[in-house]
């Protein structure tokens, strides 16, 4: 990314140093990732389960829903996520022993989360880092408002490839 | 070079690639399964004799046919592949990659080599890390219920 640039002060005149910047990024899509609302690359509304859901069910409305990963949602608090990775680890090699076992056994817990006053450029920062594709939204309460998907990072690139051609 | 301008330009090769995972059509879906276990990948390529991409398996794949057909684990994997994949090769620029993961809503595109043999995989993974690597920051990785700690990630 671009080096911030300080303009230079007048001279004579009490200048802020932190204030007067020029131009800090070096095209449309550096600023979007830094300066956009994280719902620019949020999905809504989340597919969720409930932890006492059976395993099957939840492979069921995954494979209905057509998603990665399920949020597991106890109350209204996030418990953990359920995935595509959950299944080929924990659940396919004993699948008949599993099946009808609750989610909570064979979910991820503790999931890594943003929240939504981060920036998207933080978001993919974070799923870099932790390894996770998928990462919930919280808002100030600790309650789910949505999830960052690379599905939506790869959208929110080409359309804005699209607007600035 | 701004980020725009280096994903129009940069090639694949740029982005962390990793090691295609590779069967035949007559090995098993449970041998495609411990084969994706042992290397925490999602996706298997299946190929011809020439080493040639005919087809996927994937995590997602897998759950269909647990569901639908759970005695699938023992057969070949030819019978329950998709069909659908697509090519790119190193020195495409990563823009392309964009193109195909969101106009053919893929997770994985399969790396070839100049005579269209199978040479590496890439995908949604590997795009974040080009991308977080080209914006470095300070992040905030937070889990559930804990306090958030900081990791300054300074690129690659």
């Amino acid at each position: 990314m671009a080096k911030r640039q300080r303009r230079p002060a007048p001279q004579g005149e009490f200048h802020d140093p932190l204030s007067d910047y020029g131009d800090e990024f070096a095209d449309p899509l550096e600023e979007a990732l830094v300066r956009r609302p994280i719902s620019a690359i949020q999905s809504q509304p989340v597919a969720k389960v409930a932890p006492t859901d059976c395993v099957k069910a939840a492979m069921r409305k995954m494979d209905e829903q057509e998603v990665a990963c399920l949020l597991v949602i106890e109350g209204d608090r996030l418990v953990g996520i359920f995935s595509e990775r959950d299944v080929l680890d924990k659940v396919a090699p004993r699948f008949d022993q599993v099946k009808d076992q609750p989610v909570r056994d064979v979910m991820t817990p503790d999931p890594v989360v943003v929240y939504e006053t981060d920036s998207p450029g933080s978001a993919i920062n974070v799923m870099a880092v932790s390894g996770f594709r998928h990462v919930p939204v919280l808002d100030v309460n600790d309650r789910v408002v949505g999830i960052i998907s690379p599905q939506r990072v790869t959208a929110f690139l080409r359309e804005h490839f699209a607007q600035t051609a | 070079m701004s980020l725009k301008q280096q994903i129009l330009s940069d090639p694949i090769s740029e982005i962390p690639l990793r090691p295609a995972l590779t069967l035949p059509r007559s090995a098993t879906v449970g041998q495609a399964v411990d084969l994706m276990r042992g290397a925490k990948l999602g996706c298997v390529f299946v190929v011809n004799q020439k080493d040639e991409p005919i087809g996927k398996f994937t995590e997602r794949l897998l759950i269909h046919l647990l569901l639908t057909h759970p005695r699938a684990l023992d057969e070949k994997i030819g019978d329950h592949m998709a069909k659908s994949w697509a090519p790119i090769q190193r020195v495409e620029p990563i823009a392309r990659l964009i193109d195909l993961m969101q106009g053919l809503d893929l997770r994985f595109v399969c790396v070839v080599d100049d005579h269209g043999r199978v040479n590496a995989l890439t995908g949604q993974k590997g795009l974040m890390e080009y991308i977080a690597e080209r914006c470095p920051r300070q992040v905030k990785v937070s889990r559930v219920g804990s306090h958030p700690y900081m990791i300054q990630r300074e690129g690659a």
